[in-house]
């Protein structure tokens, strides 16, 4: 028969119970164990009744909570200044995460702003579109479970004030607004027929486009406006809070379908564009029925045809919720995963600083939980205690941390890259109630992080405290925690400075031509509306009024130019050979002394020349050295054009100085040069002038020339090559200032932790200081053995930070451009850095400890 | 003041209290009314039912000191307060005036 009951039941219903009650219940279930003779389950049947009514709701479980409550609050107001940095600390964690988290909210989660958003769906293809306008025009009035209005993404530019701009827009059937239930500003959506053939051409225009473009105003309506060499006519004002179907790519236009087979998206396809669909569910359908009835169609498509694409890419119906836009979802991962790790990070630091803090703390209290505890207080109680302590502070935080995210937000959505020209890109980092209920969420799961180690001391035997004694292993254990913190800031700290060096690097690329004191418009001819001769007069013509211009030293025109557009073309180095695809530049001939881009070999293009004569070729150093390997490229002839029948013979006549030409970050490639005296006319070409001072000081009068240019000639952005080159760079410029001023919050906590520790450590030694001093010590022996304390900490957390970052940093390996992730200048330069700051952190307690006067510190207590 | 209603199982627990005089506590309480109710009792609900009489002052409890046989563990005593009997022959009134002329199907007048 076994003696004993259970143990491990025995002794979690004494937690569970606690006090002397505990004692009771014990000593009656051993009795009644003893009795029956044994049963081991019949044991844990009855501690497990115990614990599940001790658990109920039903059940006063929690007396005197009141009472904790207003004990921590006591607490606090007794000690305003170690709370307070307890709930900055958490603060500052939780503004960062709601950020990360109306940032994945946005990303995943939010639906659009539409009423009953829930019953809205996509249904969409991930390689093709869905189907044809036709095909949808023939099922749309069929459908029994869903509504759906078909829509297709493009972008296109549009005159407004004479100005042409890229904006994106929407090909949507005349049923868009009705299913997705839109209201307007001003003016109405598309009625019924208007994406019937024949209808005037009718535009909305989003309240963004509106705002920005048109000045909000209202007399917009009913205005025509130049889309793709059509007039249309303004017939509403989207809703403010509306920014298209696939947020966060804003739509800046919504057109029908009608107005566009006449003109660029018919590319010969009888069936029209191919088009998704955007559904609403009818009253009583489930996503199952719609998705069922999306099988169908989906099957009819490809019923008579085994060839067509889309009988490999099924028809998907997904809730509209975050981004629509799959590739975008896709693409926003890595930055998801990499925001994600370095927000958990930065709270975890911030807890282990408040774990730390309530540590220092509970060591300055443990007397009165001593003394509490021999009162009759049970462990439970006291462990409780701790906690509600942690959940008031906790509390604290997740308020100043919600003020503090919605900063944050609006800080990043300054930073965020200005796309003015672009598509509006609507990330919202909004607070909303679904954000709070997440950061409570997280505060309550920190606070009972950080409360368990210092309550797991409050409830340990706590008879040593009476008799005034700290143990070496708590302070161990704070040394451990600081340790960690430093560890984990640094591995912040070498990611920022990974990420800084790339910038450097990308910036210090140098392009390979001159990018200061120069200025440049992007026009564009349209084929359609120019002869190549017309348009060549044209441009010869802008370039005489560009080199008149005051403070204009000199003008050229390329269509090439990085930041700008690229020009493709074919070419191959025999006749019979198949044509290779590589980047080419049309350029007016003083284009390499202009840009000053050195000709290594040859010489440059000539003033003469007519279109249509077989033309002169310069080509650049690698496509001389691979095409050529070994030979002189000079004389050697070039067939120009993709098809057979546009081949031209051209001849190499000089060799130019490798480029970039795309992006800074590109391998030398093969590229040519035509002179724009031997070349059509038509397409994108850049008007380019050098100035005197500040180039933007002549855009006014560059534009004024471009504008002579006629209503035909297309105006796009006006910029200096320097400023399209730091575009170029936006995404990494914002990650580093992201990844930084994050790293610059964790070193931040983690200074904050490791002063704490530290100058904990020399109020404790106070006694032994004095002591030493009292028996010879210098205030330079003090200094040393406090600042040891603090090194002591740092070089073991940067060694451990050290081993955390080699394997963190793969996780940057997209974002650093070919530098090494274990670039030996970040690593070092965040080391020493962090031992800086160390010494800093150290210093002010340090130099407090030498000020220890021997006898009151030898009467200390 | 209004007459404070008891439950099932709190009338059970009285009534043992009550029944075991000064030998009232844990153990014998459980055997009390496993034998008499003939139903089994889980050691939660019970102290979960006592502390809720005692907090509506219907009983007092205490602590003894701890026994040997019991591994050291002291006993919770319980006696029945003056509100306690009252509420005991409240209780008992009520389902006197609730059952007095009733007959169930198939029952005779005894």
């Amino acid at each position: 028969m076994p003696e004993h009951p259970p143990q491990l039941a025995e002794r979690l219903l004494r937690w569970l119970v606690g006090g002397r009650d505990a004692d009771a219940v014990t000593g009656d279930l051993r009795e009644s164990f003893q009795t029956r003779g044994g049963g081991a389950i019949w044991y844990w049947r009855q501690a497990l009744s115990c614990a599940a009514v001790r658990l109920s709701p039903h059940r006063r479980v929690l007396p005197g909570l009141g009472h904790d409550f207003h004990h921590a609050l006591r607490t606090i107001r007794r000690n305003p200044g170690y709370a307070f940095t307890a709930m900055v600390c958490l603060a500052l964690a939780m503004g960062v995460n709601t950020t990360l988290f109306s940032f994945l909210d946005s990303l995943y989660f939010r639906k659009l702003p539409v009423p009953e958003p829930e019953q809205i769906f996509q249904v969409i293809r991930h390689g093709t579109p869905l189907c044809s306008w036709r095909e949808y025009m023939n099922f749309r009035d069929g459908l029994r479970s869903f509504r759906a209005a078909a829509s297709l993404s493009a972008g296109t530019y549009v005159e407004i004030d004479r100005q042409t701009v890229n904006l994106s827009f929407e090909v949507v059937s005349a049923n868009y607004a009705d299913v997705l239930r839109l209201g307007t500003t001003l003016g109405r959506w598309f009625a019924p027929d208007e994406d019937s053939p024949g209808s005037e051409p009718a535009v909305v225009i989003s309240h963004q486009l509106w705002s920005t473009r048109f000045h909000s105003d209202p007399a917009v309506v009913g205005r025509q406006l130049r889309i793709h060499d059509l007039m249309y006519r303004v017939v509403g004002i989207g809703p403010a809070d509306f920014v298209g179907d696939r947020p966060p790519i804003g739509v800046d236009l919504w057109i029908t379908e009608s107005s566009i087979q006449s003109t660029f998206m018919a590319r010969g396809d009888a069936d029209g564009p191919r088009v998704s669909l955007i559904g609403r569910l009818s009253p009583h359908a489930t996503f199952e029925n719609a998705l069922a009835e999306v099988r169908v169609i989906d099957a009819a498509f490809t019923a008579g045809d085994a060839h067509d694409p889309r009988a490999s890419d099924p028809a998907l119906v997904e809730p509209a919720s975050g981004f629509l836009w799959v590739s975008g979802r896709q693409y926003m991962k890595p930055v998801v995963s990499s925001m994600s790790l370095v927000c958990g990070i930065v709270l975890l630091i911030a807890c282990v600083n408040v774990a730390n803090l309530l540590l220092s703390r509970a060591a300055v209290r443990r007397r009165e939980m001593a003394v509490r505890q021999s009162l009759g207080a049970s462990r439970a109680r006291l462990f409780r205690q701790t906690l509600v302590e942690g959940m008031v502070l906790a509390a604290g935080g997740v308020a100043l941390g919600i003020v503090a995210g919605w900063w944050i937000g609006r800080v990043i959505e300054s930073l965020l890259p200005a796309v003015s020209t672009q598509a509006y890109v609507g990330l919202k980092f909004d607070i909303d109630w679904r954000v709070a209920l997440f950061v409570c969420a997280l505060g309550s799961a920190s606070a009972i992080l950080f409360s368990l180690p210092p309550a797991l001391e409050a409830g340990r035997d706590l008879s040593p405290a009476l008799k005034g004694a700290d143990s070496r292993q708590r302070s161990r254990q704070r040394e451990i925690y600081s340790l960690a913190q430093v560890a984990l800031s640094l591995t912040l700290l070498i990611a920022t400075s990974l990420l800084i060096r790339a910038l450097l690097h990308q910036q210090n690329i140098d392009p390979g031509y001159a990018t200061a004191h120069r200025l440049y418009v992007n026009l564009w001819a349209s084929p359609k509306l120019f002869q190549p001769e017309e348009s060549a007069a044209l441009f010869t013509n802008l370039l005489q009024q560009a080199r008149q211009l005051p403070g204009v030293r000199e003008a050229t025109i390329a269509s090439s130019l990085l930041g700008s557009e690229v020009t493709s073309a074919c070419a191959s180095a025999d006749a019979s050979a198949k044509p290779r695809k590589l980047n080419s530049n049309v350029v007016e001939p003083n284009f390499f002394d202009l840009m000053q881009v050195a000709i290594v070999r040859g010489r440059a293009f000539g003033p003469a020349g007519t279109l249509g004569e077989p033309p002169a070729v310069v080509v650049n150093q690698t496509m001389a050295r691979t095409w050529w390997p070994g030979e002189d490229p000079l004389g050697k002839p070039v067939w120009l054009g993709c098809g057979p029948a546009a081949r031209r013979l051209g001849t190499v006549i000089g060799v130019a100085k490798d480029v970039k030409y795309q992006d800074l970050n590109e391998a030398p490639t093969p590229f040519f040069y035509l002179s724009r005296r031997q070349d059509a006319g038509t397409g994108f070409f850049e008007l380019i002038v050098r100035t005197e001072g500040d180039p933007y000081l002549w855009s006014k009068p560059l534009l004024a020339v471009a504008q002579s240019g006629g209503p035909k000639l297309h105006i796009f952005e006006l910029r200096t090559p320097q400023d399209a080159i730091a575009f170029d760079l936006r995404g990494l410029r914002w990650q580093t200032e992201l990844m930084g001023s994050l790293g610059f919050l964790a070193i931040v906590l983690a200074v904050i932790g490791l002063y704490g520790v530290v100058a904990y450590s020399v109020s404790q030694r106070t006694r032994e200081i004095g002591m030493r001093m009292a028996l010879g010590a210098t205030s330079g022996d003090v200094l040393w053995l406090v600042l040891g304390r603090g090194l002591r900490i740092t070089a073991g957390g940067v060694a451990f930070g050290l081993l955390l970052s080699a394997v963190a940093v793969h996780w940057l390996r997209s974002y650093l451009y070919g530098l090494s992730p274990f670039d030996p200048i970040a690593f070092s330069a965040a080391s020493l850095a962090w031992l800086a700051i160390a010494m800093l952190a150290s210093w002010y307690p340090a130099r407090r400890a030498t000020r220890v006067d021997p006898i009151t510190a030898l009467k200390y207590e | 003041m209004p007459p404070s209603y008891l439950g099932e199982f709190e009338q059970i627990v009285l009534l043992a209290v009550v029944r075991l005089g000064d030998n009232a506590y844990g153990v014998p309480i459980r055997a009390e009314i496993e034998k008499r109710a003939g139903r089994p009792v889980s050691v939660g609900a019970l102290y979960a039912t006592l502390d809720r009489l005692e907090a509506k002052r219907l009983i007092h409890s205490w602590f003894a000191d701890p026994t040997p046989q019991r591994g050291g563990r002291s006993k919770r005593y319980f006696k029945l307060l003056p509100k306690g009997l009252q509420a005991l022959e409240e209780s008992r009134d009520m389902f006197n005036r609730m059952w007095q002329g009733v007959r169930l199907k198939g029952e005779s007048d005894a």
